[in-house]
This record gives C-alpha cells, structure tokens and sequence, in this order.
C-alpha cells in the first residue's frame, strides 16, 4: 500500500511535469533541475483524488506497530455506515420477519399433529453423539445470537431499559461469553457435520419433498423422506456453510493478527454480521418447528426416542429402512413397545 | 466549559460500582514513591481495568489540592536552550508545562524535550555506586569508591604520571561544572582533559576563531528570522534542533525567505527546502568553491565590505579559480547550473546566513570545511548583521559553554590558550602561585627521536584529543608523546560510542588500569569492554537536578533552577569532583574561593560563587558581566524580550532594562557597568554599548605588508571609526583614555603588570582583573578585542587557503592523485598516519570490495550515545530498533526487504554490524546511513547482560561507529564519522 | 460554545515526535498506546510532507455510531470521550475510524484488546474532572484546568494547532496566504465534512 501511495504520488508529479513539459525547452537548465521540496509538496486533495477517496493514505512512522504508518481511510466510515444501517437493519428486519412468519403460520396450521395420533411405540431416532452434537451446537448458538444480537441491538433497546452501567457489565460479559461459546459451537457443528452429512446428501425424493411443500400446509399429506427430509437438509446446510462462515471470520476476528489488515477485519466482521442474522432467522424457523409447531417432533432431540406414527409420516423411507434392517437382522429389536 | 453527558452513579451496576469504588480509593503515589526510593506502578495493581490501562502514574498526576511548585530549568538534550517549566509537588516533578515566556522556545519542545519529566522518574538510571569484582557488579558506598578511585589514581600518577590520566568530562555539565572540571584539571596537572565538542564542533572553533576571532555562532536562532536566504549544509535541523524550525520556519513563511538544503541526504530539513541540492559526502570544499566561482564569474562578491573587514580574499580568489563547474560536478556530482542558482540567490538575495553541523565539521578536512563556508559569508558581506551569519548549530546543551570553559585540550576557560600568560592569568583568578601548577605536571622524557620537555614546557602542550584516547592507551608508548600511555580513563557524562573505530576503543578499554564513568546512566564505557576489575560507576544527577547556569548555542547564558533533589543515590557534579578534589589533596586550594555548602552527602561549592569566579577570569570572552543575579533576573521575566532581537522590552523592569535575554557573551566589564551582551557577533551596525562588534584583531597588526585592521568600518558612534589594534594600558595611555580609569582599576592594572612600567603597559583587556580597561573602551565605543580584518587566509592552518582532499575512504580513488589527504605527520601527541592509511585502501581496492559511502546522523528521539534517552520509555517506544538507510536500488540489487535484517561490513578489522534495512530514496544509490545513538550490540552480539542489571537502556543495538574509520583532522584531531565505505548484505 | 478541532499544518510538521511524547508525558500514556503518531508521505522524495494524527474529535463521529455499547459522547466543546467503564474492547471504533485513533492495550488475539483508548483531546472522561479515577483511565484534563491540550501547544514548529476550529482555520487561512502554499488541512474533510479554503 505504501508502495500504491508513493507511485500514485509519482503518477501525480509525473502528471504536473507533463503539464509543465511544454515550457520546458524555454526555461532555463538551471530551473529544470531545482528540486523545491515546498513547491513539490503532495497534498492531501491531490492524494484524495488519486486514490479515490477509499483507500487507505499511508506513509512512513517509525513505531513498529504495523497500525502506525496508515494515515487517513476515509472509506472505514463506509463500514461504519453498512455496520449501522445495513447490518442492523438486516438483524431487525430478519428477526421481525421470521417471527411474523412463524405467526402467520401458525395462525393458518396450528400445532401440526401426529395424523394418526400417537402409536403408544417408539423407535430411536437420534443417538447420544447426535443429541450431544445437537444441544452442544443449540446452547451455544442461543447464547451466541443473544449476545451478538446485543452487539448489534443492545445499545437501541437494552441499554435504555437497565442503564449504562448494568449495560456495560452486562455487555462485557456477553463478549466473553461470545468469545468462548464460539469455541463450543464449532465443536459442535464440527461433530454436527460428521455424524450427519452422510445423511444429509440430496435424494431425489427430495425434489417431490418440496413439490409437496414438506407436507407442512395441509392436514394429512406426508411426501415421503429419508432421516432427514429436504426441509431438515436446508437447515443442516445452513448451520454447516452459515456455521463455517461464521466461524472462520469469527476466529478471524478474534485473533486479529492472523486476519491481515483493517480492511480485513471490516470485511469478516459484515460477513459476520450478515450469516449471523440470516443463521438466526433460520433457527428460529428450526426451533419452532421443533417444538411448539410440531407435535411429537421434540422428542428426537429430547429423549432420541420417536414415536413410530410421526416417524412413518415424516420419514417414512428412513422408517421403512430402520424395520427393513431390523427384520432382516433380528426381528424387530429396535422397534421396542412404549410402555 | 465541558458538558459532562451524564453522571455514571444512577446508572451503574454494581459490577462497575465496584470497579469504581476501588479504582477511586486514593493512593498516595508520593509517600510512596518516597519511601519505596524506587519508582514502581502505585497504581498498577488497580481496579478491572487490567494493568496496561493503568497510567503508570508514578509521578503524576497532579494532586489538584496540593500546592504547585513551579521550576524553570533548560532541557538537557540539543544546544537550543529550551525552558523547561517544571510543576513540583512534595518534591516530586508532577508535570511539565509549556514555558510560553521563554523567547527561544515559547512553550514548545521536541520529543526529547516534551520527555525530559522521564529523566527523574529514571526507572533506568544508576542507582548507587558501582564497582567490577571479578567481573560481576557490585554495590558499594560513595566513600569507598572515591577512596579507591583516589588511591588508584594516585598510584598511577606516581607510577606512570598526571598524563596517563585522561579526564574526559561532559557537554552536559553546567557551566559550572565544566569550568570547575577543568580547572581539576589544572590541578591534577594534565592538559588531557577534554568533551564532546572534539566530536561535534572543534573544527568549528577552530576554523571560526581563526577566521574572524571567537569560535562560536555568530548569530541566533531567533535572528534567522531575518534572513532572506538560509543554507543548510551538513546539519538536519529538523531531526537534531527541531525547535530551531520555528524560527527558521517562520522566517521562511514571513520572509519567503529561500531555504537550501546541501546534503548528500534528503533529510527532514531538505523536506522543507526550497531548493535541494544532493552532494557527494566528503565534498564541501569543492562545493563551496563551486558557488564561489560563480559568485566571482558574476560579480556577485561584496567588494566594499571584502576592502573594509576581510584579508586575503584575493588569494582565495585565485584559488576558487581552478573550481570551475566541470571540475566541481566531477568532485561533488552536482551539475554547475544547480550552484549558480544557489550561488546568486546567496549573494544578492540578503541578508544570507550559512548553517552547518556535523556533516561539515567531522571529517578529516573539517577545519579546512568550515573555512570555506566562512569565506563564502565573507565574500558576500554576510557577517555581522541581522539575519546574516555563520549559524552554527552546537550539539549538546551545555556544549558550548563546556568549551569557552576550556574542558579542552588546548585552553584554559574562555579560551586563553595553555601559554605561560593563560596560566598565570588563572593563577591570579583562583589565587594559587604559578609555580604550583608547574610542579602538578610532568616532566616528558626524550622519546621517539623527539625533545624531552619540563613540566614548564609540558603545561603549554596540548593533550590527547578525545577520539585518540584509546590509540594513547594502546600504541606503543614511544609513539605517545607524554610520559607514558594513557592508564586511567575517568569519564564523566559522555558516552563511548559516539568516536569512530570501537573494535581498537573496545581494546583500549580493556588495556586501562582505572575506568571511571560518572554518568546517570552507565554508558558504554561501562558495557562495551570485558573488564574484571578496576571498573567503578558513579551516579550523577542530571541538571535538573541541581542549578546552575548553561550556554546555549546562540551564547545566551540560562540559568537552570533544580527541579528536584538528586533521586537515588545520585549526586551532582560539584559534589562528586569536590570529593575527588580532597581525596586527591588539592580540594582546600582548589575550592577556597567558593562558599561552599551542605550538599546531599558532602560539602559542595554553590554554582553562584562558581559562576562569580568565572565572572572574575573570563575576560577574554566576556563572561564577566554575567552575574547569578543577573541571569536569575532574566529567567524571572523571560516574557520581557523582543523575539527576534532578544532586547528587553520597553516595559521590562529595570534589572533587565536595555539586556539581551541570557546577556550572550561576550556581555563585557564587570555586571555593574550592565553591557547588554551580544546579540550578534562582529555587528558593526550598533554601539559597543548596545552589543555592537567588530572582527577580533587577533592576527597582529599586519601581514606581508597588508595591514590587518579594518578600513574604515567601525560600530557606530564610537570614539574611533578606523581600525584598532586590542586594548592595552598602553593603548589606553596613547589615547590619552587612561585618565578614564579609577584609582582601584589603575592599581589592579598595575598589580598585574608587577609594577614594572613595560608590562603595566601590556596588560590587556583580557587579563585586566579590574575590567577598567573593558569599561572605558566600552565607553568610547570601542570594542576591548580590537577592530580587525577577518582573515580569508589563515597562514598558521595546514592549508592556509583550503584545497579539496578525498576523505581517507574514498569510492572515487581516480581523484586521488588530484586530490590526496594531508600526508602522515603528528599531532597533539600521537602520530597521525591518514595517508598511508588512503594509499592502502586504494591498493588493495577497498573502494570496489566496499562500494557504499556510509554516512551518520542524528534522530531526533535521541541524543548522543543515546543512553540516557533509550532508557526513556516515551522516546524508546518511537525508535525501537537500529537501522541502516538504504536506496530502493541497491535494496533491490541486494535482495534486501524494507525492515529487513542485513549485516553492514566496514572496511577496518572486519568490523560489521548487524542492523534493520530501512529501504528509502532519502539516500541516494551508493549511501548508505546510520545514526549514531544505538550501543548494547556488538558485532551482532547482544550486551544486555554487561550493564549492571535494571540500568541496560530499554532499546540497544549496533553503534555506527563500528564501521566509521579512521582520519582525524590534524588542526583538532577530529575524527572522520561521515565518510567511510561499506557493504551490505540481507543478514 | 467552541468546537474544538485539531489542525497539522504539513508544511510546518517536521516529525520530531514531540506531540507525541508530550502526550505520553501529561497522561503517562504505557507502552504500546500511541494516542498521536506522526506519519510521513512519500518518505525521502522531493514531495514529503509530515502529519501528526490522532483522533480528530469528528462531527458524527463513526466510532461512537458503531459502538455496541455506546460509551461514546460528544461534549458541547465538540470532544468525541468515552467511558472506560462501559467499553468492551470489541475492536468496531477502530474498524471505522478513518484516522487509526482508537488503541488497545493488548495485541488483540482472543478478544482480550482490553479497554479502547485514545486522544481524548486533554479533557479526560466521564469521571468527575480531574479526580483521580478520571486520570487513571483517561489522563489529565487540560480543558477543564482552561488549557488546550499538550501536543498542540508544546508542538515545536507550531504545526499542531488546536482550539475553536475557526479560529485555528483563519490562522492557517492567514500562513497560507503571507508563504504562498500550503498542503491542506489534512483529515479536515473526513472529520468535519469541509475544509479549509483560501
């Protein structure tokens, strides 16, 4: 970048020598080799103008910090602009809409039941890994996106509410918190990402899956689905590319060194930023689907054991595989009686 | 009025109450400080804020409740002579404040001056005194160490004689402390006793003094104000007197004064230029003599003013002849036309000053440099006016009053010379027979085919010069023109890395018998050596620590107030030399005339009766209307003077009515006559009373038949309009003015010529104890000096007229049978072999094995050897490592990167350095530079664990000086630290 | 009611550093937090030219629209502070601050920058003026004692200008007209959205 600076700076003496350059055979020798360091002066409109007003003015300082030499960026009150008003309204604005969805939704289908009531038998949906991977990835995530959102939303709605002081405690707790909950999340998605992915691939079956809406808008209509139907896979791949994206700028961000330079750290933190409120939006959909949208649906993450009914209407070819293997194994084993 | 947005308590959480309420508890940081003796972080340990938030806070802040001393003092670092306004609280130095009243500085500083608070907190300063035991150091008492220095010293002396003891003392003295180093001197019996302005401007002096009379700044920095045209060569300002700036930037701004940069570096100064002229190093006199051509090709010389004050013109006409511009750009590399236009804008566009530093002064023609920039003044009528003038920048601050005070090894104070005269005018002052002093000296075996000489005839010898120390140390003691070799070094506040050829000084160290280093930081005299024993530290306080006087650059004489006690166990200068003095048998003789009181640990003579002597002696350079008092006046009513002449305002009160702030000498007669002292030097253009000048008729009365007083210039309103020879008695008695003087000057007059009418009648203005003599020239408007011819020639200097000679390194061997170094002689005791050393380099080829011209410099973060200001935290932190600047060209053709790591080699010993590349076009393909201020590596070995521990400064690395080389100026033995070859390589 | 700004007069600035050990000295500023640096362009060629920087208290200022935590304030004196004691050391003032004036303690690995420091133009913090816990975390507070702060007046060449921002303008308006030239009033656009025209 210095070396930028210095050849747009060159380029710019060079371009008022050329103006210079048809009176030159009529002044003297003498003029035509004074170097007047006053007259040449670089000047800070001239700078401005070579280098477009976004980069960054840099020279020399002697301090060895790498920081030291940058001069003036006009172009970080660009970020600051994006960081205020894209970003923020982007995380309002997901939030808000993701949240009037799920309304609206379940204003129109209510709590989706288990059609043909519960079977009274379960069959094992997830294992202890999954689960593990599952709440491990879930805990952190929440209480990451509750302290980002306080980055990006706190000081407008927290702050007033509990002072500046509660704040400030409050927030610095929440960045260690962000800090090191990051470390979880990744382990979890990292663990999330094994023992799924194989499962995860896309089917055929899955094109009909979305034909069909997931089955989600009408009583009674169960497209068939692996494990995981089309609707679950969208999420694994969210959590997987928005999780990886928010990891590695996270990681950049916190060991800055290794990120490169301000324009770097600027770059990963709107990254950040964006995958987060999108990952988020996209949770919430998860958690309630999970939950209050869907009977039965609770119980793979919680006790990992599924009723046999909502597994045969919303993974029926998974089903069928499960009772295909067992029978041709030893006879039903996995399907064991609820009583 | 500030608007607080709102009060933090309503809002608070209690974690951040907490944190509030701890970080509020009141700490006193003073009691503790004081008591601890040790400065550690009070506060450190603080609240949740995490230490590294924490202000230090050792000595600040501001206790708003407490009362506010307020000290003014002059910064320790560059010869500008800035206030330095000092807050005190319980005898604790809590902030410093611009002192806005001060004419020089007006409030400001530069980032050695804006951090001198640092210098007392001193995390890093010696402690105690120190001695070597079987290599390790160890603490001892002040008793002890004076106890064993002393008896160290006494048995060198009987064993090896006063000679073998080099004092080497310090341009951070206090006026004084210096004169009162140098009259120890006097009494130990050496005239090997010298200080930094060996290696900064002894060629400046010299080549000045015997050019038109005293060898310092002609004018000020304020006055360059004035001027229309400023040239810089050889100095970098900006980096080395940053405050200088304001004034020269301002003039430039006000006057659109042209500013031209000769150097062969675009320094910081040349950034500011309106006209850069890059040169080769080494080159001066031919560039000189280059803008002179052109000046006599032109007409452009000042012909009335060469007739009225200038001898010799002519003859240096003849020879500026042969610098024609073909020839200069084959010497320098600058095109003739590029001279012409500096050449006329200097001549018809004045008042023109002419500024140099070390890039002009150190080198092997360095007197021969300065000779020439002051023919280029006097050729053009730019001596002795308002923005006219040599201006020469001093370095240290106190660096000019450390030489009129003869800390140097060829002067008595103010510089009388070593002559029988000298010594009995001092013997006089300090009321001791002559004959004591003779019988202090040596007497000097016949050795080496040369006379042996009488202690009578040893005393008027002058010494080893303080680049040479460690060759007197290590030759053979044939070669060594006194009793015997140098034994003990006894080093007070001068640095060891700051002479070139460290590898032979490194050997030298180890060679002595007794190493001494008075120092508040131990140096690398303390460091650099692998001495075991008969090593010894002593802690002396800075001058803000005590008082006393100093002289900056521009002559003004300050008066600097302690600002605290000595911390630790640090003592001043008076003190520590007292105890020297008693331990060694002469302290009852010596300080007899002094009140002396009860210092920290011992008696110790007050400054004021210090300076009252000076008062009493130093005639011949007009130290005597000085007074403490006088000078304590000045600094009470700084804001009284006119910024660009310095005199007192209209409105000044009446004890500094009609002065020049700091009475710049010379400040003639007694205090009570109040001369104002003398803004500019050689200033026909006002009455003696006023501080008018004339050129010094130093010379004699004529030369070849040429007469050697001025024609027809005079000050003005003065009794004499002609030329005039200095005042005697006897002058005064032709003119008939003798009846002027009163009964008890007549008697004094009479005392000192020993009642004998012929040398009654000799006694001059500078030996007249009475000062009747200066009063009634004064009152006829005549200066005591005389009204003489500056010289154009001076026939007692090697080369008379100078002549281009090639530095003894040279990349251009082809100009060396044109222009050859001064052949192989001797000087100043010690053999000088510059030629043979030039004629080897060039045949062994040195010039294409070794293909860069290694130059040095100042940084403006540091000073000196540097240690004092790497040990401050606040400057360290800007210039953290050693570098060498390199152009982009032959980074590239080396494979060097910008911060890169690369090994400089040096054409003597195999010496090399292992530094940073800084990677500019600052330099030009071919140079290189260093600065000079880094020590603590050696040859790419790391000495941190040689200092004794928690005094290593913060930042170490290679010192230059490892590969500057050999060449010293044989006028003043002034070493070669800008010119010298080298290689680099990526390390 | 004043509105401070800084102001570097380029053709003045010589780089002696002095505005920044000057800051170092009045607030004992450690190691490693550099409120002032001096930055030269185009080193060593005819065009150099030298400018000290440091926050330049911006009208709008970004850092304080992008603080998560909001411990930014403007004084009526037009001063951008900040509170320690609310501050978070998440790094986002620095990302938008066009000038490189907020420091941070620690090298920034793992979120651990600590607190966020920098210039606060001598007037300390939200503290109680010149008390104690206002030095400790923020330095002195020259503008409450009726100084302007250190860097400014101790500047050697008197490049550094700081006060009312018209009054330093019509000074640097008034040099720029007796020398003839004059390289701009450099950040002046980016921080207070004009500059100054002669």
């Amino acid at each position: 970048m210095t070396r930028l600076t210095r050849l747009l700076a060159i380029a710019a003496f060079a371009a008022l020598g050329a103006v210079g350059a048809p009176l030159m055979p009529l002044a003297p020798m003498a003029e035509a080799q004074q170097v007047n360091p006053t007259a040449e002066s670089v000047t800070e409109d001239k700078l401005f103008q070579a280098l477009r007003g976004d980069q960054m003015i840099e020279g020399r300082a002697s301090i060895p910090d790498p920081k030291a030499p940058g001069l003036i960026k006009p172009g970080n009150k660009g970020w600051a602009d994006t960081h205020t008003g894209t970003i923020r309204a982007l995380t309002v604005w997901t939030m808000i809409g993701m949240v009037a969805l799920l309304g609206i939704f379940y204003a129109y289908r209510g709590r989706i039941r288990i059609d043909a009531g519960p079977s009274g038998r379960t069959i094992k949906r997830f294992g202890g890994v999954e689960r593990f991977a599952h709440w491990l990835m879930a805990v952190s995530f929440i209480l990451l996106a509750l302290t980002g959102l306080n980055l990006v939303l706190g000081r407008s709605v927290l702050l007033p509410m509990i002072g500046e002081g509660a704040f400030g405690a409050l927030s610095a707790s929440g960045k260690i918190v962000h800090n090191y909950m990051g470390w979880a999340f990744m382990l979890g998605l990292a663990l999330a990402f094994v023992v799924w992915v194989g499962r995860n691939l896309p089917k055929a079956h899955d094109l009909t899956w979305i034909a069909m809406g997931g089955g989600l808008f009408k009583k009674g209509v169960h497209p068939p689905a692996g494990k995981f139907n089309a609707g679950q896979k969208l999420i694994f791949w969210s959590v997987v590319v928005g999780g990886a994206a928010l990891s590695f700028t996270g990681v950049m961000l916190l060991f800055p060194v290794l990120a490169g330079t301000q324009a770097d750290w600027q770059l990963y933190q709107l990254i950040h930023g964006i995958a987060a409120a999108l990952l988020t939006a996209v949770i919430l959909a998860h958690i309630y689907i999970g939950s209050i949208g869907m009977e039965g649906a609770f119980d793979a993450m919680g006790s990992g054991e599924v009723d046999l009914n909502w597994a045969r209407e919303h993974h029926s070819l998974w089903v069928e595989e499960v009772e295909g293997k067992s029978a041709g194994s030893q006879g039903g084993g996995r399907v064991a009686p609820a009583e | 009025m500030l608007v607080k947005r709102r009060t933090l308590e309503p809002a608070r959480g209690s974690l951040a109450a907490m944190a509030a309420s701890v970080a509020a508890k009141p700490v006193d940081r003073r009691s503790f400080l004081r008591a601890s003796g040790l400065a550690v972080g009070g506060l450190a340990a603080l609240g949740t804020l995490g230490a590294a938030t924490v202000r230090k806070a050792e000595a600040g802040p501001m206790n708003h409740a407490l009362p506010v001393e307020v000290k003014k003092n002059i910064c320790t670092h560059c010869s500008v002579g800035c206030t330095v306004k000092a807050e005190v609280q319980n005898g604790v130095w809590v902030g410093q404040e611009p002192a806005w009243d001060s004419p020089i500085n007006r409030g400001t500083h530069c980032a050695k001056g804006a951090s001198v608070r640092e210098l007392v907190h001193g995390d890093r300063r010696l402690k105690y005194p120190m001695k070597k035991e079987g290599g390790k150091w160890v603490r001892i008492s002040w008793d002890q160490a004076i106890d064993e220095i002393g008896d160290k010293l006494l048995a060198i002396r009987a064993a090896n004689g006063a000679d073998s003891a080099y004092l080497l003392g310090s341009a951070k003295f206090s006026n004084e402390g210096a004169y009162l180093f140098r009259k120890f001197a006097a009494f130990w019996g050496t005239n090997n006793v010298d200080h930094q302005a060996r290696i900064c401007h002894s060629t400046t002096v010299a080549g000045v003094a015997n050019t038109w009379g005293y060898g310092a700044m002609t004018n000020s920095y304020n006055d360059i104000r004035n001027s229309k045209t400023i040239i810089f060569m050889g100095s970098n300002a900006a980096e080395a007197h940053p405050v200088s700036l304001q004034h020269i930037l301002t003039g430039k701004e006000t006057n659109r004064a042209n500013v031209i940069v000769i150097d062969p570096r675009f320094t910081r100064t040349a950034a500011h230029a309106t006209d850069y002229v890059r040169m080769r190093s080494g080159t001066d006199i031919a560039v000189v003599w280059g803008i002179m051509w052109h000046i006599f090709e032109n007409g452009w010389e000042d012909k009335d003013y060469i007739a009225a004050r200038v001898y010799g013109m002519d003859q240096v006409r003849a020879e500026v002849a042969k610098y024609n511009p073909a020839e200069v750009e084959r010497i320098t590399g600058i095109p003739g036309d590029q001279l012409r236009r500096v050449a006329e804008t200097f001549a018809t566009q004045r008042p023109s000053t002419f500024i140099w530093c070390m890039g002009g002064t150190q080198h092997t023609v360095g007197t021969a440099n300065v000779r020439a920039y002051c023919n280029l003044l006097l050729a053009t009528g730019n001596v002795g006016g308002e923005g006219t003038g040599a201006n020469i920048f001093r370095g240290h601050c106190n660096v000019q009053g450390a030489t009129d005070f003869g800390l140097d090894i060829a002067n008595l104070p103010c510089y009388y010379g070593l002559g029988a005269g000298a010594w009995k005018h001092w013997s006089r002052v300090w009321d001791v027979p002559y004959d004591y002093f003779v019988g202090r000296f040596d007497e000097v075996p016949a050795k080496g085919g040369r006379d042996p000489r009488t202690p009578q005839q040893n005393m008027e010898v002058s010494g080893i010069p303080s680049t040479r120390w460690f060759d007197a140390a290590l030759l053979d003691a044939e070669d060594v023109d006194q009793r015997d070799n140098i034994k003990a070094m006894i080093v007070f506040g001068h640095g060891g890395n700051t002479v070139p050829r460290m590898l032979d000084a490194q050997k030298g160290m180890d060679a002595l018998d007794l190493l001494v280093v008075a120092d508040p930081h131990p140096t690398t005299f303390a460091a650099l050596h692998s001495r075991s024993d008969n090593t010894y530290l002593l802690p002396i306080c800075t001058q803000f620590e005590c008082s006393g006087s100093r002289t900056a650059s521009n002559r003004s004489v300050q008066w600097g107030e302690k600002v605290v006690d000595p911390i630790f166990e640090s003592d001043t200068d008076y003190a520590v030399i007292y105890r020297l003095a008693q331990k060694l048998g002469f302290a009852d003789e010596m300080f007899k005339n002094y009140e002396m009181v009860q210092g920290k640990y011992t008696l110790e003579p007050t400054p004021e009766s210090v300076l009252r002597e000076i008062n009493r002696g130093g005639w011949s350079t007009g130290y005597t209307g000085q007074s403490p008092e006088r000078l304590k006046a000045h600094m009470a009513h700084q804001d009284k003077f006119d910024l660009v002449t310095l005199r007192a305002l209209p409105d000044a009160p009446a004890e500094v009515t009609g002065d020049y702030y700091g009475l710049p000498w010379p400040c003639w007669g007694t205090p009570q006559i109040r001369h104002p002292g003398t803004h500019t030097l050689y200033n026909t253009n006002l009455h003696a009373k006023d501080g008018g000048g004339t050129f010094r008729a130093r010379f004699g009365l004529e030369k070849d038949g040429v007469t050697l007083l001025a024609e027809g210039s005079a000050p003005v309103g003065g009794d004499l309009t002609d030329g005039y020879p200095q005042f005697t008695y006897g002058v005064l008695q032709k003119l008939g003015w003798d009846a002027d003087l009163t009964p008890e000057e007549l008697a004094t007059i009479q005392r000192i010529g020993g009642n004998d009418p012929e040398n009654v009648a000799n006694v001059s203005w500078s030996i007249d104890l009475s000062g009747g003599i200066q009063r009634v020239a004064i009152a006829h408007g005549c200066i005591p000096f005389g009204n003489g011819k500056a010289r154009a020639v001076a026939w007692n200097l090697p080369d008379p007229i100078p002549v281009h000679r090639e530095p003894i390194y040279t990349p251009r061997t082809d100009l060396l049978a044109d222009y050859p170094t001064r052949d192989d002689g001797r000087q100043f005791r010690m053999p000088n072999i510059g030629k043979t050393i030039q004629d080897k380099a060039a045949a062994d080829g040195l010039a294409q094995k070794f293909p860069i011209i290694l130059t040095s410099g100042r940084l403006v973060e540091y000073e000196g050897g540097g240690e004092e200001t790497r040990s401050n935290p606040w400057l360290a932190e800007l210039q953290q490592d050693m570098f060498v600047e390199i152009n982009p060209a032959d980074a590239r053709s080396r494979g060097i990167a910008d911060g890169g790591w690369v090994w400089v080699t040096g054409p003597e010993g195999g010496s090399k350095a292992r530094v940073k590349a800084l990677v500019t076009e600052r330099v030009a393909p071919g140079v290189a530079f260093m600065p000079f201020h880094f020590a603590g590596w050696f040859q790419g070995e790391d000495q941190r664990g040689k200092y004794p521990e928690g005094t290593d400064p913060i930042v170490l690395g290679e010192s230059v000086n490892v590969i500057t080389s050999y060449g010293y100026d044989p006028v003043t033995g002034m070493h070669e630290g800008k010119v010298t070859l080298c290689q680099i390589a990526a390390a | 009611m004043a509105r401070m700004k800084f102001l570097c007069d380029a053709d003045r600035c010589i780089e002696c550093n002095a505005c920044v050990t000057a800051c170092k000295n009045e607030h004992e500023v450690p190691w490693g937090i550099n409120r002032r640096r001096v930055v030269t362009i185009n080193d060593g060629l005819p065009g150099e030219r030298s400018v000290s920087m440091a926050c330049m208290h911006c009208t709008d200022a970004p850092c304080a629209a992008v603080c998560p935590v909001e411990c930014f304030y403007t004084t009526a004196d037009g001063v951008v502070l900040h509170s320690k004691d609310t501050c978070i050391g998440c790094g986002y003032c620095f990302y938008a601050c066009p000038f490189g004036a907020p420091q941070y303690p620690k090298v920034g690995n793992f979120g651990t920058r600590g607190k966020m420091d920098k210039c606060t133009y001598c007037a300390g913090g939200p503290d109680q003026d010149m008390a104690e816990a206002e030095y400790v975390k923020y330095g002195s507070n020259r503008l409450a004692e009726g100084k302007l702060p250190l860097c400014a007046e101790m500047c050697s060449t008197k490049a550094l200008l700081a006060g009312d921002g018209d009054i330093i303008a019509d000074i640097y308006r008034e040099r720029v007209v007796t020398r003839g030239y004059g390289s701009g009033a450099w950040g002046w656009r980016t921080a207070y959205g004009d500059t100054i025209t002669v």
